[in-house]
């Protein structure tokens, strides 16, 4: 089946009646598309600063499905470039991580500084006669790049808006997760190595679940009975859930979002990490630094959530980035990230590389379930009669506001409260709404819609 | 025919005769098994390298100079 240009959303993507086709899932064909449609014009995430701290640092990372490298040149500034030798293509860098004063080509030997130079032609003279600019030769740089909080993201289209500016107001739900425990700015670091393994399943299953999808909650039920939690009980701390509002926050234009706890005005953070007193006495600590420090803000508890398209944030148990690589329309490379406050003590880090990976990864528990889950709904979504039946996408439609507020707090956002519906796929939907525009439109200029309202309502 | 010269054994300081007779001296090594940077020491082709700094491809060593 093929979705033609404006098929996708009347189509494919049918929000009106909140229901999904399985091609965007299993269709090879639009997942071709999507790679030039998608991951060739939106930002992405390739690491961390804490990766790279030295000159000659590098760390080789994904966008889509190109291999990039993440790397500081001699003179301290941080580039994105394509993993590829512009002579032949080659990798020139085939090591995940390290120290180098060049990226050699062990093709024909074309060499790059760690600023994308060339500067390494073998028989330069001899076979070029000097004659090859090797000015226009260099390892091909991102369009864009910024580092934020210590995370670098990056992007290919030249067109596209500033990373701040496609974040919009959902930067204050991005800092839940990059900010320190204690509410100061950034200061967190790479705990451990990155974690990277391959899923049987399209990308947008493990997108779709971390937009704050609560509703699979009883995959976990095992795990939450065997309690690997921090405390020693279920998978997570959560007893937030039992006095906090539960929110599902979505950004229409911009296709990020969020879960959130919203605690009641003047209620401290609930105790947590109760299995370590070092662990529990720091995080009571910052919690009340956290408060002192953003105020009404620090009311919010972040919880699962993603910058569109494809990546996963987790801001507080466990605190960890993912991105999820597509490889092909039927695979998924998941790379995750876990961070820690750099200032944290030694006990704290300790715990928390054991609680991480006890939860996510794929020794994981909890992430096993997940996986289980997109493995087996991807292979039983490809046959030809399963594709001619929808997924069901209703939850909630029309219950969500623009101007939510509660006990003094407004959020910023489309909001939806689940505390007495218990479940919603009003942010589900809005990564599939932004997901059909990408895939329609032919340019930034009908992508960033809010600078026309923006410049409407200056008019 | 000279054996290949492994040049990730390169220390600095070590001296390498070159095709075409030139000699130079290995200023650092990257260790990628593809480049050398090195300083000339001799050129009969082109004197005007001796003193420079270039990088050196390991296809051009031939040798490790005599001490």
């Amino acid at each position: 089946m093929r979705a033609d240009k404006a098929g996708y959303r009347p189509g494919l993507v049918d929000l009106a009646a909140g229901q999904i086709s399985r091609e965007i899932f299993v269709n090879e064909e639009i997942y071709r598309e999507e790679l030039e449609k998608l991951f060739a014009r939106v930002w992405l995430f390739v690491g961390h600063e804490s990766q790279i701290p030295k000159p000659g640092d590098y760390f080789v990372s994904g966008m889509g499905e190109e291999s990039v490298i993440l790397c500081r040149d001699r003179a301290g500034k941080v580039h994105v470039f394509l993993n590829s030798c512009r002579h032949r293509g080659m990798k020139v860098c085939r090591y995940d991580e390290g120290n180098t004063p060049v990226f050699t080509c062990p093709y024909h030997g074309w060499s790059y500084g760690t600023d994308g130079r060339l500067v390494g032609v073998p028989y330069f003279r001899e076979a070029y006669h000097e004659r090859l600019d090797k000015s226009q030769w260099g390892l091909v740089e991102v369009a864009q790049m910024c580092l934020y909080k210590g995370t670098v993201w990056a992007c290919w289209d030249p067109a596209a808006p500033p990373f701040l500016e496609y974040l919009g107001k959902f930067v204050r739900y991005l800092d839940l997760t990059l900010d320190g425990w204690d509410g100061s700015d950034g200061g967190a670091e790479i705990l451990g190595g990155i974690q990277k393994w391959r899923i049987p399943c399209n990308w947008k299953f493990p997108a779709e679940n971390f937009c704050g999808d609560s509703y699979h909650n009883i995959s976990h039920r095992s795990v939450d009975l065997v309690g690997i939690g921090p405390s020693g009980s279920g998978r997570r701390d959560m007893q937030e859930r039992l006095m906090a509002r539960r929110l599902q926050v979505s950004f229409y234009e911009r296709g990020h979002q969020t879960g959130v706890y919203l605690l009641p005005k003047e209620q401290p953070t609930p105790p947590a990490y109760q299995h370590s007193s070092v662990v529990s006495e720091y995080f009571a600590h910052c919690e009340a630094e956290r408060r002192k420090k953003r105020g009404e803000w620090g009311r919010l508890i972040g919880s699962p959530g993603e910058v569109f398209p494809n990546t996963a944030l987790h801001p507080r148990q466990p605190r960890t980035i993912a991105a999820w690589h597509p490889r092909g329309a039927h695979q998924t490379e998941v790379w995750r990230w876990y961070l820690v406050d750099a200032a944290a003590p030694p006990e704290v880090k300790d715990f928390l590389r054991d609680y991480y990976i006890r939860y996510s990864g794929p020794g994981g528990m909890t992430e096993q379930d997940d996986m289980e889950n997109w493995n087996y709904a991807h292979a039983a979504s490809r046959g030809t009669i399963a594709r001619r039946h929808p997924y069901s996408y209703e939850q909630g439609m029309g219950y969500e506001t623009d101007n939510y507020e509660w006990q003094g707090l407004r959020v910023p956002g489309t909001v939806m409260d689940i505390t007495e519906a218990k479940s919603s796929e009003h942010n589900l939907r809005n990564l599939y709404r932004r997901w059909a525009e990408f895939m329609e439109a032919d340019s930034w200029d009908e992508l960033a819609t809010w600078r026309r309202n923006e410049r409407a309502a200056a008019e | 025919m000279s054996e290949p010269v492994n040049i990730r054994q390169l220390a600095p300081g070590t001296r390498i005769v070159l095709e075409g007779g030139a000699t130079a001296e290995i200023v650092s090594n990257p260790q990628d098994g593809v480049w050398v940077f090195a300083r000339f020491l001799t050129s009969p082709a082109d004197p005007g390298r001796v003193g420079t700094e270039e990088m050196i491809f390991a296809q051009d060593i031939i040798e490790i100079a005599a001490p």
